[in-house]
């Protein structure tokens, strides 16, 4: 028999660092952000009753950012997991009010109705070719509309004990409920992940569609079934969201799609698939919550938030993709690039799009009157 | 080389709509032996070992397999018969380990708690068998995404996944070796010895006449959906094998 045996290289500190790239990032920015909190607002920050705040903000996303990361891992993207949370909290709720269905029949009901709206982003995806972005999008403003449809402009508040208790209860001298639910689901997702069929094909189909078709793996399938965990997950998170507030309208969790998204994409899980995190997802989940909770204890506008999401995905992502890429030679300095015809160009580019807005804001400034109030 | 084929394809021919893509066209395989197809692009080779695998059903001719009829409705049909194929993007997934990829869509797994489970130790274990018993190959580690191997080590796993499968008797190799470098090249020919040795059929599609002329004990020339002749590597020049690829005898 003839032999092609490798020969063994010792281990390089990237090829060390590799498995655990994805929690590393995160953990920087925690520890940033105490770091800066301990400096800044060390006295509000730390106290145990905010951080038992920070778990709870935390707790509602982590079955979202679960069921997310497999999403985000087949290469999909699921937009429309706010208004399924709103819709399902908002059904859960006409169930227990106007019909007087028992709290512990309503719950399980408005997370298959997550369920069922999940399938159907699936079968959207996957059967009527939608693309997944314009696909949930879509569907987003139709749940949406349905939760409007349904609600009006009501409020329903006063919930049963049962669905308080999975929004914002305590286990006498332990955690909240809902970190518990929240914990328990992450655990759930890395088990799924590790040990079942459901999670080797996401990484294989993220990984590579046609390998993973032609292996036999029945990719539409199981995309199909990570939409519906998303699905669930979402309409869980609207639960928690009705028990934690005691109140659900059809306007209700606009900015979970995002925040979610965000989280599961700071913690490695790879935008271009193949590469998932369970566990950076968690950190991811911690990380946002924190800031968050940073920018309130700062008393930053409430606005700032939305902004400082948005920086945290580009930035991370942009990391990401800087640290995968394997070969960053040719690069002499981060100006380099800057002399190179391609990079004259965008200058040019950049100098006249700020030269005009300044031009402008020049006449505008020169020809102005006296300050007309709206309205 | 035993005297009959281990398998035959007869009178094959293919046409899709108004184009034919093989006409007439008959493979004899045998145990331990390397057969090569050459030919030039559209020569009718994918299309050929398309019908082998079970991919393609020819439009006329037959096929045996030991002498029994061998008719094929799926590739899934051809593995069950012993036939399979590692293609040239060797299916892979690149993020999962090596273990996770030769058992991909086809995974062991064991009970915890009355739940099907996926068994990652034991297919850890199998693929590092296989590929040692095998093929003589030994990855650095067993843990490293695939994408961090080289050419050839993916090439292994990839003809570890086909060769797991105990009944398999033939199997094709669709440009193994494109890709590849001088270094890997000259493994991934060594690997194909060696699967030889064990007794299976190797049919190797190829380009490179060095390659084929260095494995293969047979060469099967195709041109335009035609055999142009099947020669004995032993008694035959590359020259020759050229001649017939590109039907320069036809010309002169």
């Amino acid at each position: 028999m003839t032999t092609a045996s490798t020969n063994i290289e010792p281990k390089t500190l990237q090829d060390r660092m590799e498995p655990y790239l994805a929690i590393i990032g995160p953990m920087v920015m925690i520890l940033a952000i105490l770091l800066f909190m301990g400096v800044a607002e060390p006295a509000r920050y730390f106290r145990l009753s905010n951080l038992n705040l920070i778990l709870l903000d935390a707790a509602l996303y982590m079955p979202m950012a679960m069921a997310m990361t497999f999403v985000i891992t087949q290469r999909g993207i699921d937009l429309s997991i706010g208004s399924i949370a709103a819709l399902s909290g908002i059904l859960m709720a006409f169930l227990i009010k106007q019909y007087a269905f028992p709290a512990w029949v309503a719950l399980p009901i408005a997370i298959m109705l997550g369920a069922t709206m999940g399938l159907i982003n699936g079968l959207v995806i996957t059967k009527f070719k939608v693309p997944d972005l314009i696909g949930t999008l879509a569907m987003d403003l139709v749940y949406r509309g349905l939760a409007l449809v349904i609600a009006k402009g009501l409020v329903l508040a006063r919930f049963p004990d049962l669905i308080t208790d999975v929004g914002r209860g305590k286990i006498p001298g332990f955690i909240p409920i809902p970190v518990v639910i929240g914990i328990a689901t992450m655990i759930g997702g890395y088990w799924l992940l590790k040990k079942t069929y459901f999670g080797r094909y996401t990484i294989a189909i993220g990984s590579s569609p046609e390998s993973s078709e032609m292996t036999g793996i029945a990719v539409n399938r199981h995309k199909i079934y990570a939409y519906v965990l998303m699905g669930a997950a979402a309409a869980l998170a609207g639960v928690m969201l009705t028990g934690k507030l005691n109140a659900i309208q059809a306007t209700s969790a606009p900015y979970f799609n995002l925040h979610v998204i965000a989280a599961v994409v700071v913690g490695g899980t790879s935008l271009f698939g193949g590469r998932a995190s369970m566990l950076g997802s968690f950190a991811g989940v911690l990380l946002l919550s924190m800031m968050i909770n940073a920018l309130v204890t700062l008393r930053i506008e409430f606005f700032w938030q939305s902004v400082a999401s948005g920086v945290v995905i580009v930035s991370s992502v942009a990391l990401y993709t800087w640290m995968q890429k394997k070969d960053r030679d040719g690069a002499r300095g981060l100006f380099a690039g800057l002399t190179t015809p391609e990079g004259q160009k965008l200058l040019r580019l950049s100098a006249v799009v700020i030269g005009v807005l300044i031009a402008l804001l020049a006449v505008g400034a020169l020809l102005a009157g006296d300050p007309v109030p709206s309205g | 080389m035993t005297d009959a084929p281990l398998v035959s394809m007869r009178n094959i021919t293919k046409r899709f709509g108004g184009v034919t893509a093989l006409s007439d066209v008959n493979l004899d395989a045998y145990p331990g032996e390397v057969l090569a197809i050459v030919g030039d692009n559209g020569a009718g080779k994918s299309t050929l070992i398309k019908i082998l695998t079970g991919v393609y059903q020819p439009t006329e001719g037959t096929m045996s397999i030991d002498g029994k009829p061998l008719v094929l409705n799926s590739h899934s049909d051809a593995i069950a018969e012993g036939i399979d194929a590692v293609y040239q993007t060797l299916a892979l997934a690149d993020h999962l380990d090596p273990a996770a990829n030769m058992f991909l869509g086809n995974e062991l797994t064991t009970k915890f708690a009355g739940i099907t489970v996926l068994d990652n130790k034991r297919m850890r274990a199998e693929t590092e068998r296989v590929l040692m018993e095998r093929l003589g190959v030994r990855l650095k580690s067993l843990d490293a995404a695939t994408e961090s191997l080289s050419g050839g080590q993916r090439q292994a796993v990839a003809i570890a996944r086909a060769v797991y499968h105990e009944g398999l008797r033939v199997l094709v190799m669709d440009e193994p070796t494109a890709a590849l470098g001088p270094q890997e090249t000259a493994r991934t020919l060594n690997l194909i010895e060696t699967l030889k040795e064990q007794g299976l059929a190797v049919i190797l599609i190829s380009h490179s006449l060095d390659d084929v002329f260095q494995v293969s004990d047979r060469v099967h020339v195709q041109r335009r959906g035609r055999c142009a002749g099947v020669v004995k590597t032993a008694d035959s020049t590359q020259q020759e094998v050229l001649g017939m690829i590109v039907g320069a005898e036809e010309a002169a």
